[in-house]
């Protein structure tokens, strides 16, 4: 996981602008920073460290050049150092190289090409790019041929930018990896900015990159090239121009500002309830008890499987249930898993989850079930992903861009998205009028927790714990499942979630006075009843409670704390009692002092298998 | 002197407000189903404003959240004040944020573009240490009063005992950087400092010049005046759902149904549900993703976003928070009624009921005009409800 950002035609700004692109794809990897720009001739300056050690750096060393490429890393090859840190160069420095994704074949590349007398100066697998740019250029092949020639020999996955010495322009190709081109200035989306005019022209992972100058777009395809330099050209593998239609992004750059929010990651949980209602907005009736998604309108699935990884599998998990209520068989599946050992999948849809509609693991899940005749269907926050585009059917859930790398608004955008997948294709009238005004409501619930919180107490008072235990029973499942791993990643503490009926069979012996059990416990039913029988069986064993209830329920009697959440349909109750716990891990890891937004060896999404 | 930036001050509950300012600050309370503060910064931006300073404190995160990191395209910047020790204070939390001449706005009260252009032009034509804007008032008692001599003002009184005054202070500044220091030296009164107590001190020893406006200047003091306030807009035709028809706003994603009957001037936000037979307006503003049952009839009232009105209700001069359930049939019959705020007794206000937000109310439920209903009480099936519901209670018959 990388980011990579490009621009041309921004004249003395350049060095400006990339520095801030990169700074809007810190959420994509932040261990080292390199930007390289052409001008009169070509100059690099990288180093390990966030961005601002690469600010500083460059306020010691001037760069100037009108066209330019920038890259921020998460290491997956060799440690964060500044050798390793991109721009990658040929041997004779006539050529920068900046790449996302990972080339398999490079270990026998880069043999050959230190047979032939090239030295390498990393340990990446990117390095063989350059050095294969330079053997073509050696060889007599102009720029353009030398860098298609170069990512001919390349197997894997890359998005890549490339800056040849002597030529004012910038040469990009992807397979497997996000790239978008940005076109001219044109922030507003009004639609001056065309493919052929006075630019500027950008490249970059994912808008956020260049939202700020621009809202038209083209999505580069797996297998094309970009030339950027009067204008856009893009061509396919045999070279072939390939017609590219101009889209223009919706979301407003602001979106991605912090604006006075401590983290992003606080910011993003307070914006669920606008979140939620762009999600539902023009999707539901309430008066009329209708649920209407275009896009998946006609699907009458016999059964389903979801794959998907991390936050959206729990999201998995839950739709699951979803659907087996309504009598469809369905399972989620981890979409690593799945990918390597895939089930039988018969006449089932295949739903991939995923937030950036890029995870490599779940994109070769979709893949592996494609192949195997499988209907499929996205269900991401990101037009134009390479999810979307693959898969037969599209749902997305609008939840607006998310930067802090723990997913909070967009866990709730895909469970709001996965219930009305589940009440549009299996689900009839009845559970529709019981479980649609309870998704209405979800925003007006949701910005009550908000108002009245006591997460931030709670979290003080356990912010000391030797580990946390998460339990839920059926809908609230994943709920404990996610509100363990939301604490995990962002405060470095031990945290499980478990089934609440399972703890006895096992976890129960982790259990101690210095291990505080955050229980769910919804409604006054028959899961509620069992869930407050394990909350004995801990609080027997000296453990603190802290109880996530409606109140419909013993379960506050026998804690020691109690998150409250307004009553609903227990559906919609999972993501109020989620919210809780995202307020939770939140506190405990502020309170502990941990850079929320970019916590340690994680990266926002995970291109990489 | 050329004035580029704003300090707007929105960091207050408003306390006469209560019980609507439970959630949010006075500046967040919606007119025409926007925050009153969305109609301050569309004045500044009109009137030339780049660049905004947000004083923030009480229940700040709903001013951020509502407003990210610009505003039509203005970037905003978020200064916050911890505790709120006056309008002096507030502004002073801005001081290592603004180093050049600046306007100064509430947050709360809702001005013209042209009454902001006025005051920038005249500050940046004249010496004077500070522009004021001063406007002919009904009602000087509430407000701080100010006397004119020429263009030059002589003295600022707070809230007179008298009707003598006819001039108020709009509320709306010009200053340049120096006014930090001036607030710094300012004494405090009761640990508060007033922005008035410095102007005070200004007018005692430099020149303050008064600019009399004459536009579009509305304050909400009581929970009754939010149903003038959304009126006042409406009737400007001020309101930004798409206007379907003359006076009717309706946001493209809300469903009317098309056996309900709009009376204009209405505003309904996005997401909406109007039921069959209904009869909404005039003068309604229904916040976003209300929902609003078959029959029911609501005149002279403001919805915040969220709510549930079931079948057969009811509103007329009702004054609803975010995420209110009414039940099937509750009436609220509408003014005039008494309504008490504070010690105070208001005699024959135009208030049929506030709900706060949060309150559940069962069926069949009627309301006193001039009831006031706190944060999330409950309010059990056929109860007839007068004077004052505290926050969280629950009543039952």
């Amino acid at each position: 996981m990388c980011g990579i950002i490009g621009c041309v035609g921004r004249d003395e700004r350049t060095v400006e602008t990339l520095v801030h692109g990169l700074e809007k794809l810190e959420y994509r990897g932040y261990d080292s920073a390199g930007i390289g720009v052409v001008g009169d001739g070509l100059s690099v300056s990288k180093t390990a460290g966030e961005i601002e050690a690469l600010s500083q750096k460059l306020s010691e060393q001037s760069l100037a050049g009108t066209v330019g490429i920038g890259h921020t890393r998460w290491s997956t090859h060799g440690p964060p150092t500044d050798e390793n840190a991109h721009p990658h160069q040929d041997c004779t420095g006539r050529v920068a190289v900046v790449h996302n994704g990972i080339i398999e074949n490079y270990q026998e590349l880069r043999e050959e090409l230190t047979a032939a007398g090239h030295r390498f100066s990393s340990d990446t697998d990117t390095e063989v790019v350059p050095h294969l740019i330079e053997d073509a250029l050696e060889a007599g092949a102009e720029p353009e041929a030398a860098f298609r020639s170069a990512i001919d020999r390349i197997d894997g996955s890359y998005a890549i930018g490339a800056l040849i010495e002597g030529t004012e322009a910038l040469f990009a190709a992807r397979n497997d990896s996000p790239l978008v081109v940005g076109l001219g200035l044109d922030a507003e989306g009004d639609g001056s900015a065309e493919l052929t005019g006075d630019g500027p022209y950008f490249i970059a992972s994912d808008v956020p990159a260049f939202r700020d100058y621009t809202a038209r777009v083209i999505y580069l395809e797996d297998g094309e090239f970009a030339r950027l330099d009067g204008g856009v050209s893009v061509t396919d593998s045999d070279g072939i121009p390939v017609e590219k239609s101009v889209e223009t992004i919706t979301w407003d750059a602001e979106e991605t500002g912090k604006s006075g929010y401590d983290h992003y990651m606080l910011k993003e949980i307070h914006e669920q309830p606008r979140a939620l209602r762009q999600c539902l907005s023009g999707r539901i009736d309430e008066l009329g008890g209708a649920v209407d998604i275009e896009e998946v309108g006609d699907l009458s699935p016999t059964g389903v499987q979801f794959v998907a990884c991390g936050t959206s599998y729990h999201a998995g998990l839950y739709a699951a249930q979803l659907f087996n209520q309504a009598g469809v068989p369905a399972q989620a599946f981890l979409a690593s898993e799945y990918a390597s050992s895939p089930p039988p999948v018969g006449d089932d849809l295949v739903v991939g989850i995923t937030q950036s509609g890029e995870t490599a693991d779940t994109l070769s899940a979709l893949r592996e079930a494609a192949n195997r005749g499988a209907e499929t269907l996205a269900v991401t926050n990101t037009v134009g992903s390479t999810a979307a585009r693959e898969c037969d059917h599209a749902l997305y859930i609008r939840s607006g861009p998310e930067i802090g790398v723990a997913a909070t608004k967009t866990f709730a955008g895909q469970l709001a998205a996965l219930n009305l997948l589940s009440l549009a294709t299996v689900e009839g009238g009845r559970s529709r009028r019981a479980v649609v005004p309870a998704l209405r409501d979800l925003s007006g619930d949701i910005q009550h927790i908000l108002d009245d919180s006591a997460a931030s107490e709670v979290a003080e008072i356990y912010a000391d714990s030797n580990a946390y235990f998460f339990i839920g029973r059926r809908y609230q499942f994943p709920v404990a499942l996610e509100g363990a791993l939301k604490l995990k990643e962002i405060s470095y503490e031990h945290a499980e979630g478990f089934a609440a009926g399972e703890l006895k069979h096992g976890p129960l012996a982790l259990v101690t006075p210095n291990t505080p059990v955050f229980a769910i416990a919804i409604g006054d039913g028959d899961a509620a009843r069992k869930t407050v029988g394990n909350i004995k069986e801990v609080e027997a064993r000296g453990a603190p409670v802290v109880a996530v209830t409606d109140g419909r329920n013993d379960a506050a009697m026998y804690a020691d704390y109690v998150l409250e959440v307004p009553e609903t349909h227990p559906r919609a109750a999972a993501l109020l009692a989620n919210v809780q716990l995202q307020l939770l891990a939140y506190h405990i890891a502020n309170d502990l002092g941990r850079p929320i937004d970019k916590p340690r060896n994680l990266a926002k999404s995970v291109t990489v298998e | 002197m050329s004035v580029r930036t704003a300090v707007v001050l929105a960091a207050g509950e408003g306390t006469r407000l209560r019980p609507l300012t439970h959630n949010r600050p006075k500046p967040m309370l919606v007119a025409a189903n926007r925050p009153i503060l969305e109609h301050v910064l569309d004045a500044l931006i009109e009137a030339g404003i780049e660049r905004l300073v947000l004083v923030v404190g009480y229940r700040r995160n709903r001013v951020q959240n509502h407003f990210g990191s610009s505003y039509r395209g203005v970037e905003i910047e978020y200064v916050v004040q911890y505790k709120q020790l006056g309008s002096g204070h507030a502004l002073l939390q801005a001081a290592d944020t603004v180093s050049e001449p600046m306007l100064v706005v509430n947050g709360d009260r809702l001005i013209e573009a042209s009454s902001v252009s006025e005051v920038m032009s005249a500050f940046e034509e004249g010496s004077a240490a500070a522009t004021m804007a001063v406007i002919e008032h009904a009602n000087t008692s509430r407000y701080g009063v100010v006397s004119l001599d020429g263009t030059r003002v002589t003295e600022i009184i707070e809230k007179p005992e008298t009707d003598e005054f006819r001039l108020i202070n709009a509320g709306i500044y010009a200053f340049d950087e120096t006014i930090f220091e001036t607030i710094s030296e300012t004494p405090r009164r009761s640990g508060e400092l007033a922005l008035t107590d410095t102007i005070s001190k200004l007018i005692d020893e430099q020149v303050v010049r008064g600019c009399r406006i004459d536009g579009l200047w509305v304050d909400a003091t009581y929970p009754w005046d939010l149903l003038s306030v959304t009126s006042e807009v409406l009737e400007r035709g001020r309101a930004t759902d798409r206007e379907r028809s003359d006076g009717v706003w309706i946001d493209d994603d809300a469903r009317v149904h098309e056996d309900a009957t709009i009376r204009p001037p209405v505003a309904v936000g996005a997401n909406c549900e109007i039921g069959p037979g209904s009869v909404v307006g005039p003068n309604v503003a229904l916040a976003a993703n209300t929902t609003v049952g078959a029959n029911v009839t609501i005149e002279r009232s403001v919805v915040d976003a969220d709510s549930r009105i079931d079948h057969a209700s009811t509103l007329v001069d009702a004054v609803l928070g975010q995420d209110v359930h009414l039940g099937v049939g509750t009436v609220i019959p509408g003014g005039p009624g008494d309504v008490r705020v504070g010690r105070e007794v208001h005699e024959d206000q135009p208030l049929g009921a506030v709900l706060a937000d949060r309150v559940r109310v069962g069926g069949n439920v009627s309301f006193e005009p001039g009831t006031l209903v706190g944060t999330e009480a409950e309010i059990g099936g056929s109860c007839h409800v007068r004077d004052r519901v505290p926050e969280g209670a629950e009543v039952i018959r």
